[in-house]
């Protein structure tokens, strides 16, 4: 039950990497989504039991995984959607008036 | 010497986030050590009382459309400010793009496969309080149908076929509809969106019309991410 928890970290850290080391604006976007699943992935598994099965209670089940961080999860899902797609809307605007994706040059220009 | 201090940054930043996950690793194993000492009273409520409260099988619908369903209702409006955003940032009423010729197999394949679509999605959202799915993810796959479109036969045909106007209605008569719908529990006397509270009659559970007002909210988010993400991906992918 260890393993999983180290995926997380090593996806958490994947993403921030992404973010704070590549220059061009949509790898910086895709870092951030990289981040945002790594969350989703924590936030199953600290719902998970050993040996539980999905919250839906058509028969009596002795085990059952906790509803509550999939529901969670599942708003993660939607708002990460939303905002990625704010994001990559902010970058065709970037690039339609600076004509670059890079943010060093970005910097280096006026205004 | 620049090449020097380029090495150096790159070593600089791998160190900095070699720290962030060595501080993930202390918060993670407190987290996992969480697991074993405390007892969840509240999931336990959930799990135990949860059919009976609110009448549907499926406990994750039932904690997003009756407990927390005020949390939902942010989620909608979520959705609803990205696509005005997108809206905002974009504003190309004359749509083009750039599009290419595919050959008659994905054309064939897309007016195969739209049909099975439309039923997959209404089937997720009709029967989310007894099955998995609900009314994002049948939202999200009735959202496929319109990108689909956009995609094998340009964004001209797309929007012809499904006008933005119209879609942008369906989107409102969601979220109105999800706050009606709401209402309706003030008017019984109960709070905001109470549903098992308000006594809506739970009906035999495990058929499709029971669960008080779990179905009617459900219809009303899916329909309304569905046209909001059809919204969302045609203003991205327009240009002039």
């Amino acid at each position: 039950m260890v393993i999983p928890y180290v995926v997380v970290i090593i996806l958490f850290s994947l993403g921030i990497y992404t973010v704070i080391s590549k220059k061009n604006l949509i790898k910086m976007v895709i870092g951030f989504t990289i981040v945002e699943s790594s969350l989703i992935l924590l936030l199953i598994l600290i719902g998970y039991k050993p040996s539980g099965t999905a919250p839906i209670l058509d028969r009596q089940y002795e085990i059952v995984v906790d509803p509550i961080p999939q529901a969670l999860a599942l708003t993660t899902i939607i708002i990460g959607g939303s905002v990625t797609a704010v994001m990559l809307a902010l970058v065709i605007k970037i690039y339609k008036r600076y004509g670059t994706l890079n943010v060093d040059e970005l910097r280096k220009l006026r205004g | 010497m620049s090449k020097i201090n380029e090495r150096l940054k790159k070593l600089h930043t791998i160190a900095l986030v070699v720290a962030l996950a060595v501080f993930l690793l202390v918060v993670v194993y407190e987290i996992h050590n969480l697991d074993n000492n405390s007892k969840r009273y509240l999931s336990e409520h959930y799990i135990s009382e949860g059919v009976r409260e609110t009448g549907a099988i499926n406990l994750v619908t039932s904690v997003l459309y009756d407990y927390r369903a005020f949390d939902t209702l942010g989620e909608a409006t979520v959705i609803l400010t990205a696509a005005a955003i997108l809206s905002l940032l974009v504003p190309v009423s004359k749509a083009t793009m750039l599009g290419t010729k595919f050959s008659i197999i994905v054309y064939q394949t897309t007016k195969f496969s739209i049909p099975f679509l439309a039923v997959l999605g209404v089937h997720l959202i009709f029967f989310g309080h007894l099955s998995p799915g609900g009314g994002f993810v049948g939202g999200v796959v009735l959202s496929i149908i319109p990108i689909l479109l956009t995609i094998t036969y340009g964004v001209e045909f797309s929007e012809s076929k499904l006008k933005p106007a119209k879609k942008k209605l369906v989107e409102d008569i969601g979220a109105i509809g999800f706050i009606l719908l709401g209402l309706l529990g003030v008017v019984t006397g109960s709070n905001f969106l109470a549903n098992g509270q308000a006594n809506f009659g739970p009906g035999n559970t495990g058929e499709l019309i029971s669960a008080g007002l779990i179905p009617y909210l459900n219809v009303m988010i899916g329909i309304k991410v569905g046209a909001g993400l059809a919204i969302i991906f045609n203003s991205l992918i327009k240009e002039k």
